[in-house]
């Protein structure tokens, strides 16, 4: 049998030997060690774009190579201070993170911190999307494949499973708007909503930047109406690449926890498959799925770029595609640590909530 | 463990109502733009799509066709040409003219001011010019700026420019540029650039337009500005918004299925052809200022300077035989589909003082290729086998056609039986440097103008230390546009701007290949669009109504 992800053992399992309380370790141990990790996590992250992206060449040349006389381009180099040594660039970079200062962009002058926080609320209302269609889809149809399994239906629907998680998210992208939006005229092509729909939003006082949330809290429910079907086909082209992990997951769990005694006892008694897959089963078969949606988070964001640049949905990944073609590198470097940050505290929060569920993974 | 469950229970049934909602508002809605309702835009609304970007809402840090697309329906101008022409004019000025030859004033008209009710007096004229100056901005347009020595507010309608060269005859077409927004001083600092956050909420216009709502490179709310006194008149709408698209595509798409209503730069020519044969949308087509052409090097190409077999008559025989046989209008028709026109001159069709001369000297004699031609030159000045070109373009700075536009000179260029070309190309960081340390004996550039305005065509190009640094020279031409730039009388200045023209086509330091035509693309019921499609190559959405 093929799984994506196998579920990790858990007590229910009763396989694994019986825990031993440890002298000095625990929790408190744990989350310090877990959050002291984040930092080099994030500093090799920004090492690497850093260097990365002056392989290429200076920006000031990128931007203005073929207009400018070389001895004026070198004078913009130099007052920029692009033509210093690597190194010494590197330091005063570092020194201004550490005191929150990310800059200003160099191809649309921009404060970095503003652009994030602009562009972050579209990346995460494309996020929980995602993930909600994940649930959606992952769930169902893996306890569905449990339930039928070995017959048919598990088959295609495993088969399903690695088609969603194998095609690429920009292929899946193009595909669905090639036929729902080109083809069938049903959805809109690209973009969060429809011109009036995101001047209206705007006009709000205080938006929260995700616009579902806004249309909602103005309770303009032709808006609502509107950005939802925006929504739908970049959701489905992101959501769709983890609900094949979530599939695999359940459906494996699922059937694992069909094994156990208590549920044979139900079976004994006369319970239906059904019932037993729905009431009893499933429960301690999500538990796993915590653990892998803090993992996903960061193939999300991955997916994110892709899934924003092919739908135009003008979130942190659409304009991480733009910087990078402008070589702009305070815009890119800014994003990036961002999403370092994200990726980091997020599977801090969720290795956490996982030792809290099962203490095995502190020792 | 009961409340944990119960919790997940909450959170799969609080993500089945979310996704429920997700997939029941989903119904047929016609795609990306403003068919929804609920929106606060009225009807007549004009809806303009790009794909061009907004640097910065800063006059003093921006120099690039995105931004100007803004800053030219928003601030007011001291000249500016009417819609139709390329010929500048006084705007917010009364008049302007030169009072003496290092000496260019403008009268102001009375009572200008700006949407946020502050007086737009010569003090704030001064202030815009000294800014751009003052901040030189690597984005920013101070270059445009260089022959301007001081500016001077006589009283509150009187501004005197004074220039360091005499007579130049371009600088009113440079107060029309980019350079050229005049801007409130209570708004903006003096010596940086400001946030568009900031300059939107300052309300510094006094253009046709005023800004009502902002979002950087997603869309743009313009209003109708009724304190406007300029040449430009009130608009022709009440309101115009600008939608900024990253891929052509999704702008082809939405202009097609009638969710924006003007669909401008940059479609490709695909795009063009194919919107052609739509019903719902028509395709306008104008004068485009963008010239892309080769560039000979005279020290390393075929007989170059340089060249252990050098010989300056052969060189020239070599570039003559060239622009015998390229067929501009095979790469037009090809690769551009005819969204590019074949360039018989430096200075491209439409442009006061623009000629020809290429179309009867070289090829048949009316603009085709001539392989007789070509092999005439190339045997009359002693040239025997074929020549070795090594030819390079630029795969990702002027389009993704390059590629084709290129094979298609080296399929030209070979099928005579007079070339071998070794093609090559570079990415764009490596080209710009490359090209000017004589890396490339003959290769690929392109142009936009900075002001619309033959000059900008030549002295760039053909004086001595020119930003190609194809080591041309030739002191009659260095002459002739000199001449050109300093001559005030409108007849004599263009016959000077032909003889350049002559001149430099004689000589083929570069061989214009292919000027650029302005395309539009607009629903069926949007008027005047043709208007807005003149040889200033300027975008005024004040033109378009429904």
């Amino acid at each position: 049998m093929t799984t994506l992800i196998d579920a990790p053992p858990s007590d229910a399992d009763g396989l694994l030997p019986p825990r031993k309380k440890q002298a000095g370790g625990g929790l408190g141990q744990y989350i310090l060690v877990r959050f002291l990790l984040i930092f080099p996590t994030i500093l090799i992250l920004v090492t690497m774009v850093f260097f990365l992206m002056r392989i290429t060449g200076d920006p000031i040349t990128a931007a203005m190579g073929g207009r400018l006389p070389p001895e004026q381009l070198q004078e913009r180099i130099t007052a920029a201070g692009y033509d210093r040594p690597l190194l010494v660039q590197y330091f005063e970079y570092l020194g201004q993170l550490a005191t929150g200062n990310f800059g200003t962009t160099l191809s649309d002058n921009r404060k970095v911190t503003e652009m994030l926080t602009t562009y972050g609320s579209a990346t995460l209302e494309l996020a929980i999307n995602a993930i909600i269609v994940a649930l959606l889809v992952g769930i169902p149809l893996g306890m569905v494949a449990a339930h039928r399994r070995d017959h048919l239906p598990d088959a295609v629907l495993r088969i399903l499973a690695i088609l969603f998680y194998a095609t690429p998210v920009f292929f899946a992208g193009m595909l669905l708007k090639l036929v729902f939006s080109v083809w069938l005229h049903w959805l809109p092509v690209a973009g969060r909503a429809g011109t009036r729909t995101e001047l209206s939003l705007t006009a709000l006082e205080a938006p929260t930047g995700i616009y579902w949330l806004d249309a909602l809290r103005s309770g303009n429910m032709a808006a609502f109406s509107d950005v939802m079907s925006h929504a739908v086909l970049p959701a489905l082209a992101l959501g769709l690449l983890t609900a094949g992990v979530f599939l695999r997951l359940v459906r494996t769990n699922v059937i694992g926890t069909l094994g156990k005694d208590y549920v044979e006892a139900g079976r004994s008694r006369g319970v239906s498959e059904f019932r037993l897959v729905t009431k009893h089963a499933y429960k301690p078969a999500l538990i796993p799925i915590i653990t892998v949606m803090g993992l996903q988070i960061a193939v999300l964001l991955g997916g994110a770029v892709l899934t924003e640049t092919t739908f135009e949905w003008k979130g942190l990944g659409f304009q991480l595609a733009n910087y990078l073609t402008a070589r702009d590198f305070v815009a890119v470097q800014g994003i990036v640590v961002l999403l370092a940050v994200i990726v980091a505290v997020t599977n801090f929060i969720v290795d956490i909530i996982a030792a809290l569920i099962d203490p095995r993974v502190r020792y | 463990m009961i409340k944990s469950t119960k919790a997940l229970h909450r959170a799969i049934a609080l993500a089945g109502i979310s996704a429920l909602a997700l997939t029941a508002c989903t119904g047929p809605s016609g795609g990306g733009g403003g068919t929804a309702s609920g929106g606060s835009a009225g009807g007549g609304a004009i809806t303009f799509g790009t794909t061009d970007k907004v640097v910065t809402l800063d006059p003093a840090g921006s120099y690039d066709a995105g931004s100007f697309l803004v800053m030219n329906q928003v601030y007011p101008f001291l000249m500016n040409s009417k819609p139709g022409s390329a010929e500048v004019s006084p705007d917010i000025a009364e008049s302007a003219s030169f009072t003496a030859p290092t000496e260019f004033t403008v009268k102001l008209k009375p009572n200008l001011k700006f949407a946020n009710g502050h007086a737009l007096t010569a003090s704030d004229v001064k202030f815009s010019y000294d800014r751009v100056v003052k901040i030189d901005d690597p984005n920013g347009p101070a270059s445009l700026l260089s022959n301007l020595k001081s500016v001077e507010a006589k009283d509150d309608t009187t501004v005197v420019f004074t220039l360091k060269q005499a007579n130049d005859q371009v600088f009113p077409s440079v107060l029309g540029t980019n350079t050229g927004p005049v801007i409130d001083e209570e708004v903006f600092p003096a010596d940086k650039v400001m946030s568009d956050e900031d300059i939107v909420a300052g309300k510094p216009f006094a253009g046709p337009y005023t800004i009502d709502s902002y979002k950087k490179n997603e869309l743009v709310s313009l209003k109708s500005n009724p304190d406007y006194n300029g040449l430009l008149g009130k608009p022709s709408n009440d309101s115009a918004v600008i939608k900024y698209y990253a891929d052509s595509n999704n702008l082809k798409l939405d202009v097609q299925g009638g969710n924006i209503d003007v669909a401008g730069r940059s479609l490709t020519a695909t795009d063009a052809a194919d919107l052609d044969k739509d019903s719902k949308v028509k395709v306008y087509k104008g004068p485009g200022g963008e010239l892309r052409y080769i560039v000979f090097n005279f020290d390393t190409m075929p007989f170059g300077a340089k060249t252990p077999e050098a010989n300056p008559a052969k060189a020239l025989a070599v570039r003559q035989a060239m622009a015998d046989i390229v067929d501009r209008q095979a790469i037009s028709d090809q690769v551009y589909k005819g969204t590019y026109v074949p360039a018989y001159s430096v200075v491209p069709d439409g442009l006061p003082g623009a000629t020809q001369p290429m179309k009867e000297m070289y090829g048949d004699g009316s603009g085709k290729p001539s392989l007789d031609k070509a092999k005439k030159v190339l045997s009359d000045a002693g040239i025997t086998g074929p020549v070795n070109v090594k030819l390079q373009y630029n795969p990702d700075h002027y389009g993704k056609s390059s590629g084709d536009e290129y094979a298609m000179v080296k399929e030209q260029l070979e099928k005579s039986g007079l070339f071998t070309v070794d093609l090559q190309s570079t990415e764009w960081v490596t080209y710009s440097k490359a090209r000017t340390s004589d890396a490339y004996p003959v290769y690929q550039l392109g142009w936009f103008p900075d002001y619309s305005d033959a000059d900008n065509y030549l002295t760039p190009f053909f004086i001595p230390g020119n930003f190609l640094k194809n080591h041309y020279e030739n002191p009659t031409v260095t002459d002739l546009v000199q001449k050109q730039l300093t001559t005030p009388d409108k007849t004599e200045r263009g016959k000077l701007i032909g003889d350049v023209q002559s001149a430099v086509a004689k000589d083929l330091s570069t061989l214009p290949l292919l000027q650029g035509s302005q395309l539009l693309v607009a629903g069926k019921d949007i008027k005047g669009v043709e208007k807005t499609l003149d040889p200033s190559f300027k975008t005024r959405l004040g033109v378009l109504s429904k």
